[in-house]
């Protein structure tokens, strides 16, 4: 009893002991979106700690101090004092107001459409990237309408280049989001997203879907490659001169669902010009792309078989 | 008419087919026999004591609020121990199921769940736990406590009372059944839209989701409009609005919000009802539809439904906590202000849910503000629970250890929400596990009001208190879960892991993952020690007076343990806020009636029962598609309440000598006595 209650009280330390930071991907943001929302995350809760604290304090002192067993000042009707109402009331209220303040600064900040993050980072010189994310039930497809070219499941972005994302989906709701890089934003049917980002060193990052979407949803990763210019550019060359074009209708193909395994990725050249746009209009005109009940009873069984076209390597 | 399905369907038997029954899968024929054989001792075990008269006069057809709310609490129990169970595999599968190379077993590639069952069973865990869970224990303590509290005889309408218990058990009754034939959604307990659409869930798995909750929000309406009757019109005499306890003030906000928000549910989900068998197009994506007027209807039914669960933990450690600080509460005006404010506050906050909608920066400023204010009144209630501390004499018996957990999980739950109201953060960590640990503090506030609620009021409705050691044991177990499951949630969440997923795709999670399990195994203890305290007390039954624990302060106190059937023998007349502290400081508490007046009793009813079961047919056969089996039942739901409006009984009289014989033997007017058959009334005068 005495043990299990020691045990009990300890155990939060026993926990943080056993971590080291190295895991916690949003610690470890990447460019100045993510950097900003760290900054934000710091702040409020630093402003938060300054009545956090002392109230846990209290928590712990109070309780202990008052024990019946320890005679401590007893005060059977004293139920009220007009200087600790106010100061109940104005602590939070004054804490709020910071908070409030801090909150919409930071709002605009990573304002995921045009984050003010970003205005004079070193990519604002020059045009952005820009891609369009188009879900499906269950894969990503990245398509680059300057570049001219798709891909699936591999997002490839220049270091030190602003990204200009617009997101929608064929079938059902989707999160996109690269913990260390990029905001959460979804990806919804008939509906345009925006997302924007900006790294400035180069890796590769991990990005997932967060909002459930089905039976296929826990395979739904995407790489996010961050190279440099040139080598950006030689990929780009790479992809163009890929035979597999990706017109509106090998699109609605490979829309149907699907799981993509692994993630493994597929390449496009000369996606159509308005794919984008025909997704989301035909999204409107109630095109759907139904999951039978016999694929979401059966999703997992597929694994270790191709589903997905053999990619064609660039 | 009919909507084109893709599986046969036959005007006898709709969709149901042999096939819908999932005798394949071991684990479900394994809960099925498990529970099937409880369910036959059970039975067994009623008719060989012949109680079977005595379970239905007393209990099934009871309009007695205690009842009631004991066998809501009942209901929220099992159903609790079900959620519980759902959380066990839930856990068990992700830590099984991390990386490429992790093992499969029973049909599944990873882990022993496949997507269609892991998807089902997460959906199912939010669904019972905070529908079938936490509201019913709080309806049932609402119900059980709020009368005694002010005083009243029984509720308003006590038989509208029976009919929402029954509504709401039909609606579990229904989740319980789609365990064992056909399946249940996959598409979370929100219903994510527009993924609980036809398109993409054609099975009956969303209708059984659907159908349950809208029976038991039928019920949690009619609850809120009794709770509300009753406190506006039945306080004794002297009662003013601000001598009522603060239990009851908080179960008026929270009805309030009830009346008002349980509508808005009803209305989303006749509109998906709409979509899904009629082919309509409220929340489809194409043809004009929208599914983020679904999201929005959901969010402002369930953000409000949120603090409707969390008010009457409120209310519950504002009375234990004086209780067991011997002192009375710290600023009981400002905690009132403080319990409407969080009501008021809660209507308006509910787009927090989707920040990363692509709402713009000024409307999730506006939301993210809003939120924020929330933190204002909790913050003042954990302060004056604080100083209600502050210069008491505090005994640490297992509600106050409870309560004191409640405070603590309420700061942190309060901390983390209002990291996650700010969008700059939201972004990072929204539809992470992060927000699953966050919500999981404020939802074991809940759980751990329940807690603290069923051993501070337990000797009150059962004359014999919980035992203590085992109590506590229950108590630290518990709590060493708690932190033990949640505190590397919230570090997963940190890590960027997102929730809901069947198979772990990120092998750095593995660690806090089986600490979690760790945690859940630790759980699976504190429920040991949770059975084994009830029956520990049920051995031993060691009386408690009326006033149980020698420093309540409320008039539930005043009356015998275990309580009356008929509450009080002469309504009591108040004469301050906490009037047994105010009797007994006058030297009062010990005075008991002496002269008694005839009170004027409700009969029981079958009607609510039978209502209940053919709500849950009429559920079936929606939910199946047999259209006869729901147009009976919608039809002998209509022959029964018109029916039951020619029934002349008006309730009987107690009389006199009945209430003084009641009086000095209380045990035979306790809530497990066997009461004689008595006459009922044809018709009664005004009185």
């Amino acid at each position: 009893m005495r043990f299990l209650r020691h045990f009990a009280l300890c155990a939060p330390l026993l926990l943080l002991a056993g971590c080291s930071t190295v895991d916690f991907a949003l610690f470890h943001p990447v460019g100045r979106v993510a950097e900003a929302e760290y900054h934000y995350t710091l702040l409020l809760v630093g402003v938060m700690m300054i009545v956090i604290l002392p109230t846990f304090l209290l928590m712990v002192i109070f309780p202990l101090r008052y024990r019946k067993s320890r005679n401590a000042t007893y005060t059977p009707n004293w139920s009220h004092s007009t200087v600790i109402e106010i100061l109940a009331w104005g602590v939070p209220f004054a804490i709020t107001a910071v908070l409030i303040h801090y909150s919409f600064v930071g709002v605009y900040a990573v304002n995921p459409y045009n984050p003010d993050a970003l205005d004079g980072s070193p990519g604002s010189a020059l045009p952005p990237i820009k891609v369009d994310v188009i879900t499906t039930d269950w894969q990503w497809f990245f398509i680059y309408p300057d570049q001219h070219i798709a891909t699936i499941d591999d997002l490839v972005v220049p270091v030190g280049r602003r990204v200009d994302l617009r997101l929608t989906s064929t079938s059902v709701m989707n999160g996109f989001y690269i913990p260390r890089v990029a905001p959460m934003v979804d990806a919804m049917p008939g509906m345009r997203t925006k997302d924007s980002f900006e790294v400035d060193q180069p890796g590769t990052f991990e990005g997932f879907s967060t909002d459930f979407s089905g039976a296929g949803f826990s395979w739904m990763q995407f790489s996010t490659r961050v190279v440099s210019q040139a080598e950006f550019d030689a990929w780009t060359k790479t992809v163009q001169a890929n035979p597999k074009t990706l017109p509106y209708a090998t699109f609605t193909q490979l829309a149907h669902p699907t799981v993509n395994f692994g993630a493994k990725p597929a390449y496009f050249s000369a996606p159509d010009p308005e794919l984008f746009n025909k997704v989301v209009m035909d999204a409107m005109n109630g095109v759907v792309y139904p999951v039978p009940d016999s694929l979401t009873k059966s999703v997992s069984s597929n694994e270790g078989k191709a589903l997905v076209p053999a990619p064609a390597s660039p | 008419m009919q909507v084109d399905l893709q599986d046969p369907w036959s005007p006898l038997f709709g969709r149901l087919t042999l096939d819908s029954i999932p005798y394949d899968n071991p684990i479900i024929v394994g809960t099925f026999l498990g529970a099937a054989t409880i369910g036959l001792i059970v039975v067994a075990a009623v008719l060989y004591y012949k109680k079977l008269p005595y379970l239905w006069r007393e209990w099934l057809t009871t309009v007695d609020h205690k009842k009631i709310g004991v066998m809501y609490i009942i209901l929220g129990l099992v159903m609790l121990f079900r959620g519980f169970v759902d959380g066990l595999m839930m856990r068990t599968q992700q830590v099984m199921a991390v990386g490429p190379d992790s093992p499969g077993v029973l049909g599944a590639q990873h882990g022993f769940l496949p997507p269609f069952h892991f998807d089902q069973v997460y959906s199912a865990h939010g669904t019972i736990m905070l529908i079938f869970a936490a509201t019913p224990i709080m309806a049932g303590l609402g119900n059980i406590i709020v009368p005694l509290q002010i005083g009243a005889r029984d509720m308003a309408y006590p038989y509208l009372n029976a009919v929402s218990l029954w509504l709401t058990t039909a609606g579990a009754a229904l989740i319980m059944l789609s365990l064992f034939v056909g399946e249940f959604s996959n598409a979370a307990w929100v219903g994510l839209m527009p993924l609980a659409e036809l398109p993409y869930n054609p099975g009956v798995g969303v209708d059984y989701w659907m159908w349950a909750i809208q029976l038991s929000s039928l019920g949690t309406t009619f609850n809120a409009i009794n709770i509300i009757a009753t406190i506006v019109k039945m306080r004794a005499p002297g009662m003013t609005w601000f001598r009522m306890p603060v239990f009851t003030w908080v179960n008026l906000s929270t009805s309030i919000i009830g009346l008002t928000a349980f509508p808005v549910l009803g209305v989303a989900l006749s509109l998906l009802t709409a979509d899904r068998y009629l082919g309509t197009d409220f929340f489809t994506v194409g043809h004009g539809g929208n599914f983020m007027l679904y999201i929005d209807l959901f969010w402002i039914w369930g953000h409000p439904e949120v603090y409707f669960l969390i008010l009457p933990p409120f209310g519950i450690f504002s009375e234990i906590v004086p209780t067991f600080s011997e002192k009375p509460l710290f600023g009981y005006l400002t905690m009132v202000a403080a319990s409407f404010a969080i009501a008021g506050i809660g209507w308006s906050v509910w787009a927090h849910h989707f920040f990363t909608m692509g709402m713009g920066p000024d409307l999730n400023g506006y939301f993210s503000s809003a939120t924020m204010l929330v933190g204002i009144p909790t913050g003042v209630k954990i302060f004056n629970w604080l100083f209600t501390m502050y210069r008491g004499r505090i005994t640490f018996t297992t509600p106050m250890l409870w309560a004191v957990m409640g405070i603590f999980l309420l700061l942190f739950g309060g901390f983390t929400g209002m990291m996650l109201s700010a969008p700059a953060i939201n972004y990072t960590v929204h539809d992470s596990v992060f927000v699953i640990a966050h919500f999981h503090c404020m939802v074991l506030v809940v759980a751990v009001g329940a807690f603290a609620a069923v051993a501070y009021w337990w000797p009150k409705v059962f004359g014999f208190k919980l035992d203590e050691r085992n109590g506590q044991f229950f108590f630290w177990t518990f709590t060493l879960a708690s932190i033990v499951v949640f505190v590397p949630m919230f570090g997963l969440g940190l890590e960027g892991e997102t929730r809901r997923l069947d198979y772990v795709f990120n092998p750095q999670w593995r660690p806090l993952l089986i600490a979690e399990e760790v945690g859940i195994v630790l759980y699976c203890i504190s429920v040991f020690y949770f059975l084994k305290m009830i029956y520990v007390s049920l051995r031993d039954r060691v009386p408690a007076g009326d006033d149980a624990w020698g420093t309540g302060r409320t008039l539930e106190w005043m009356t015998h343990t275990p309580v009356p059937f008929y509450n009080f023998a002469v309504t009591p007349q108040i004469n301050a806020l906490d009037e047994l502290a105010w009797r007994r400081e006058n030297g009062l508490d010990k005075v008991k009636p002496q002269t008694f007046v005839p009170i004027h009793m409700p009969s029981n009813t079958a009607v609510p029962v039978i209502i209940g079961a053919m709500a849950m047919a009429l559920g079936f056969g929606m939910i199946w598609r047999i259209w006869w089996m729901a147009g009976a039942a919608l039809l002998a739901i209509v022959v029964a309440v018109i029916a039951r409006s020619f029934d002349k009984n008006q309730g009987y009289i107690l009389t006199a000598e009945e209430i003084a014989k009641f009086e000095s033997k209380t045990e035979l007017a306790s809530m497990i006595a066997e009461q004689p058959k008595r006459t009922p009334l044809d018709h009664v005068e005004a009185h």
